[in-house]
């Protein structure tokens, strides 16, 4: 396999963490709140059991370990993206017009910036490994760019976010963002120094990815909150036209005593 | 150059996570319908602007140009501005806790118009826009006294007026947004 002690140390270590944070979410009965998260930590423990194997039959330096490599963190990171969703839908659903409003923003958000991604890898002339590290970069952004705009629009509106949800996104936000330029980087200076060191910041951003999700699971998952009163359909277009009237008149007022 | 826009881009997002998820208002509660109350959004700074209307009369500023001396001339329009610069400080706060009730408006309702909430948005950027470049006039010294009695009168208008409004919202919503009278 062309491991060395500590390699497999860190390797097992990483699984065993990870074995322990899908644990940790079962106890907890995430299932019922965020299923795709809870199966999205079952499917990191699956690739790590796959690619151990992998590599063990295979070897590390085979095309089809690289192919097998590659597919894996293509579902991760799509999984990754369902498990954003999630969260934005879980934190604002119970306010129904601003989940409607918000919804097909962060949908169209990812798909432009998905496609985007998937155009400037396609015209990359790099060999076969930067285009996918290209793409990858191009999917981790959008990742991180739905989640920012989802919080913001919570930001906007004063939504509450649990402790646990917060360290969720704060881990799937924080690999993101360090994807961005580490795949930034290895496309660039594409050589087989690079790689190693690409290989160990991508696994050790994952770790501390983890270990926010550890945080984030460590206590007794919060009560969902019960969903709140809302207002009765055809108040907001009696009230929002007079606030914005108001509104509309301040802004004027300050505008004339500037001008 | 590319990596380093990269590191950049990286930075920002970790650095917006972290404000979105741990600032301060992380602990606020989430919105609910008893935060309608017409006590809780109804702008109250005005409502003390006849006071201040009264100490920036046109009558006070001719009477301290023809009477005092300079010095007492200077403290006086030193005076004026500070209050003026407290006045428009509360303005800023009507301003947002109208902002405030507009978003908990659309947070609480099942339907709302992303047009509405697009103008909403861009009255709050132009109001802080222009907030700002008052607040620099003001700090310049650059207001006349003709500006300021004009603007005393037509905040001293406006107070009445504001209530006036609020309470017809609040009629057009009884149930929803609740007085002390009405406990």
């Amino acid at each position: 396999m062309g491991f060395s002690l500590f390699d497999s140390v860190y390797w097992a270590a990483t699984a065993f963490l990870e074995v322990v944070v899908l644990c940790l979410a079962l106890r907890r009965r995430l299932f019922g709140r965020l299923p795709v998260f809870t199966l999205y930590l079952g499917l990191v423990v699956a690739n790590e059991a796959l690619m151990w194997l992998t590599y063990r039959l295979i070897g590390i330096r085979s095309r089809t370990s690289y192919d097998i490599f590659w597919t894996l963190q293509a579902l991760l990171v799509l999984s990754r993206a369902v498990v954003v969703y999630e969260i934005c839908r879980a934190l604002l659903l119970p306010f129904a017009g601003i989940w409607k409003l918000c919804r097909p923003l962060l949908v169209g958000l990812g798909l432009i910036l998905v496609v985007s991604a998937l155009a400037t890898a396609r015209r990359t002339v790099h060999p076969i490994s930067a285009t996918t590290i290209m793409a990858d970069r191009g999917l981790e952004f959008a990742v991180a760019a739905v989640l920012l705009f989802g919080l913001i629009f919570c930001r906007y509106y004063g939504v509450e976010i649990p402790r646990h949800l917060a360290w969720i996104a704060l881990g799937l936000g924080f690999y993101s963002a360090i994807q961005v330029a580490n795949n930034t980087f290895l496309g660039d200076w594409l050589t087989h120094q690079n790689v190693l060191i690409w290989g160990a910041v991508r696994r050790a951003s994952f770790n501390i990815a983890t270990l926010f999700w550890l945080a984030a699971l460590w206590k007794p998952v919060p009560v969902a909150a019960p969903a709140p009163v809302l207002l009765a359909r055809g108040e907001y277009e009696i009230l929002a036209p007079q606030v914005s009237g108001r509104l509309r008149e301040l802004n004027a007022r300050l505008l004339e005593i500037w001008k | 150059m590319i990596v380093f826009v990269a590191v950049l881009v990286a930075l920002a997002i970790l650095l917006g996570l972290a404000w979105l998820l741990f600032s301060s208002q992380r602990g606020a509660p989430t919105p609910t319908i008893g935060d309608l109350q017409v006590e809780k959004v109804l702008p109250v700074n005005c409502r003390h602007f006849p006071q201040i209307s009264q100490l920036l009369s046109q009558e006070d500023i001719q009477f301290m140009r023809e009477r005092a001396p300079h010095h007492i001339q200077t403290k006086w329009r030193y005076e004026r501005r500070r209050i003026l610069k407290q006045y428009l400080s509360g303005l800023g706060q009507d301003f947002g806790r109208l902002e405030r009730l507009a978003r908990l408006i659309a947070a609480l309702s099942p339907e709302i118009r992303k047009r509405q909430e697009w103008e909403w948005f861009w009255l709050a950027l132009q109001f802080h826009f222009s907030y700002r470049m008052v607040a620099l006039k003001l700090a310049l010294g650059s207001f006349s006294s003709e500006g300021l009695a004009e603007l005393t009168q037509m905040i001293a208008g406006l107070t009445s007026e504001l209530e006036n409004r609020m309470a017809l919202i609040a009629e057009h919503s009884p149930s929803r947004m609740r007085t002390n009278a009405a406990g």
